[in-house]
């Protein structure tokens, strides 16, 4: 329905956006084409949502090098759902990815709903009324070990990290929301913009996967201060989240910490991916409320309320604190959360990762607590070096008497949509077909 | 079996020479409808016979014996399914399982057949199953009755082939409907064949119009009936927890693809 080239546009001026957005839904119904932007509003991935500086036509542009949702600044709402493929060859592995590369060119640009026979079921679920706004959708797609290991055809061009995620010292891995053969991230302004997606594809792909698990959550939306500058979102322990990431607007950095490259000596069709992790991980909420102040910052190792460095109670939450001037802990201890996770030597600079989680609330469990907690997820060019190590070094944290992780996975995130002929997973495909 | 000879032939030639069936369909299901109707009554008959042998092996405290008829007892229940449910009352005391109660398996109205299906397997007791034995009896024979008595909606005829799809999708596939017996492979035989002759009865309807949707459909049962076929065992199926992940995984994909594609049948005779 929308001509492909539609997909691959220019970037706007900020008054030229602006007057768009003035025309609001005229603009969008009648030529869609030069509506959606490029441009993103925010440029770190650790960036909360600001309030009213978003709208529902703006659109995260879904071809590139790599796919969009991991360097772009989390929306504020997010969800990992893992299916189960059936595919048994290369021919039907590759309709389900270019059935998901039309879904999602379609569902990220938005435009007119088909209009069916009324005796028909309808063609959309309707959720977004007659009109589907981007509303900055992101849609990501990975893959789990389990389609590598259970295909004979694909297993040799396995990333040489994937693998199936084993469980860690203070895991409780749940079955029922573990794993999956692939995994579709979907981010965007609002939960009904995500769900909406996610029905889509479900019925769109129904002869081709089936759902399995799937995980919401959200980044709560801050205003700017007077500086214009947001403060980072708090996760459910109440301190904020994403403050020490890399830049993610920082391409050179990115192609670092992020994307694979032709040198990491993965299987070429994997260059421009990256490895996804997704952990569930319950908080104990209520026993955290009944933790000390202090000792609740000294798990951490940042203030609760700015998220300065301890070393610098007074400073900013950007401020970065120096343990070599603390080599016994006096000011951030030894085993706070921040520092065994990233102790800021050179050694620790091969880990580092971009972290891109979201705030989840489930419900109440059996006991009648709050099920709250994190769905962690984080992208790196290397698994092994990246969240596997860093998990390592923070297992037996004073932290994880706060948390449970129960579920998620491993997956490989595919390279990007190069153009408008192209189609996600196309070079695996191409590879598996010995072309 | 008057009406469908009858009518039958009239309403093919209609449908050959205008070729414009698809906004005006109630002329042209006549015939299917009607045989419908005789299938269903096939169906019902074939149940209140066999449930007649089931219970009386309950009151009898035949336990072993019970237990070899559940299954098969239920599987012509489990094809006409979408006309059962029209009759809620009955479908409820027929057929509703302990989740649909608030104490579940220990509610005294937990009724039907599941009620005895978890006293045969969990208890491999008959006791205090007499009374519910000779309801469901009643409950079948009312049904009977009911049914013999109904005009078939043709739109609940027609979607009834999604119908029987969207429940396996929905309650069955996790094998949560015979989960004391683990029998539901037979279910599903009984809701598969249901869904077909819908399918059958209505296909001189749109062969002609709708060959690819028809191929899809036939390709989606056969991948039902291949995958079934390996988990026969004699008259009937082997346990639920045998089917292996990669079986369930097919078909589910294929309950949901059928769920999806019959979903379309009604409006594609025309029908609201
Ligand atoms: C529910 C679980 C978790 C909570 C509540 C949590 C909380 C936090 C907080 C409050 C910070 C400080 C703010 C910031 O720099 O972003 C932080 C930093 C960090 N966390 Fe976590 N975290 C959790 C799980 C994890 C996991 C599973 C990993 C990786 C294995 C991880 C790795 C990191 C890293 C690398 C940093 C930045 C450290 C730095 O560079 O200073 N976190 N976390
Ligand atoms: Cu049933």
């Amino acid at each position: 329905m929308l001509d492909p080239k539609d997909l691959r546009r220019p970037s706007l001026s900020l008054d030229r956006r602006r007057l768009l957005k003035g025309l609001g839904a005229t603009a969008i119904g009648g030529s869609f084409a030069g509506v959606a932007k490029a441009e993103t509003l925010h440029h770190s991935v650790a960036d909360a949502p600001v309030a009213n500086a978003t709208n529902q036509i703006d659109s995260v542009p879904c071809l590139g090098v790599h796919q969009a949702g991991i360097v772009n600044a989390r929306p504020a709402n997010g969800m990992v759902a893992s299916f189960d493929v059936l595919a048994k060859d290369a021919g039907e592995l590759e309709t389900l990815f270019r059935d998901l590369t039309a879904r999602i060119a379609f569902l990220t640009v938005g435009g007119p709903v088909p209009v069916l026979d009324p005796k028909l079921p309808p063609a959309d679920s309707g959720l977004l009324g007659p009109m589907v706004r981007p509303d900055n959708l992101t849609i990501t797609v990975s893959l789990g070990a389990s389609l590598f290991d259970e295909r004979p055809w694909l297993a040799p061009l396995k990333p040489k990290h994937l693998q199936r995620m084993t469980r860690f010292s203070n895991d409780a891995l749940d079955a029922e929301i573990c794993h999956g053969d692939l995994t579709v991230q979907i981010c965007a302004n609002t939960q009904d913009t995500t769900i909406h997606a996610l029905r889509d594809i479900i019925k769109a792909s129904s002869r081709q996967m089936i759902l399995k698990w799937k995980q919401e959550g959200n980044v709560p939306v801050i205003t700017p201060g007077p500086d214009g500058r947001a403060e980072s979102a708090r996760n459910f322990l109440g301190f904020r989240d994403g403050t020490a990431n890399p830049n993610s607007s920082d391409a050179t950095e990115m192609d670092r910490v992020v994307w694979v490259g032709p040198e990491d000596g993965e299987p070429v069709w994997a260059v421009g991916g990256s490895y996804q992790v997704v952990r569930i991980i319950r908080n104990f909420v209520e026993r955290w409320d009944r933790t000390p102040f202090g000792e609740q910052e000294r798990i951490i190792g940042r203030t609760k309320m700015s998220g300065a460095p301890l070393d610098r109670r007074d400073g900013h939450e950007f401020d970065v604190p120096d343990y070599a001037a603390d080599p016994e802990g006096k000011a951030t201890p030894l085993d706070a959360h921040i520092r065994l996770a990233n102790a800021r030597d050179e050694a620790s600079k091969a880990h580092t990762i971009l972290r891109r989680p979201f705030n989840y609330s489930n419900g109440v469990t059996r006991s009648g607590q709050l099920d709250q907690g994190l769905l962690f997820i984080c992208y790196q060019a290397n698994l092994e070096r990246g969240f596997i190590t860093v998990q390592r070094k923070l297992n037996g944290e004073p932290l994880e008497e706060y948390l449970k992780p129960v579920g998620g996975g491993y997956f490989y995130t595919l390279p990007g949509i190069r153009d408008a002929s192209d189609y996600l997973g196309s070079s695996l495909i191409a590879a598996a077909r010995g072309a | 079996m008057r009406i469908c000879g009858l009518v039958g032939a009239t309403a093919l030639t209609l449908i050959l020479s205008s070729g414009a069936f698809a906004q005006e369909a109630s002329l042209d299901l006549v015939e299917p409808i009607a045989e419908y109707k005789i299938y269903v009554s096939e169906q019902v008959a074939k149940l209140v016979e066999d449930t007649t042998a089931f219970t009386a092996a309950v009151k009898a405290g035949e336990v072993d014996k019970a237990k070899a008829l559940f299954a098969p007892t239920r599987v012509s229940y489990e094809a006409i399914e979408p006309i059962a449910e029209l009759f809620s009352d009955l479908d409820v005391s027929i057929d509703s399982r302990a989740d649909d109660y608030e104490k579940a398996e220990a509610d005294p109205e937990f009724p039907g057949f599941h009620r005895i299906e978890y006293g045969l397997w969990e208890k491999n007791s008959t006791e205090g199953l007499a009374p519910v034995a000779d309801k469901l009896l009643a409950d079948v024979k009312a049904l009977e009755g009911r049914i013999a008595s109904l005009t078939f909606p043709p739109e609940k005829v027609v979607g009834g082939a999604a119908v029987l799809m969207e429940e396996v999708a929905a309650t069955k596939i996790s094998g949560e409907e015979d989960r004391y017996s683990h029998t539901d492979l037979w279910d599903f035989r009984g809701n598969f064949d249901g869904a077909r002759k819908i399918v059958e009865l209505v296909r001189p309807l749109i062969a002609a119009k709708e060959a690819d949707f028809l191929k899809t459909v036939d390709a989606n049962f056969n991948t039902v009936d291949t995958t079934l076929v390996k988990y026969e065992d004699g008259e009937g199926y082997v346990a639920y927890d045998k089917l292996s992940e990669d079986d369930r995984k097919v078909l589910a994909a294929a309950v949901n693809t059928l769920a999806e594609d019959l979903s379309t049948l009604r409006g594609k005779l025309g029908l609201d």
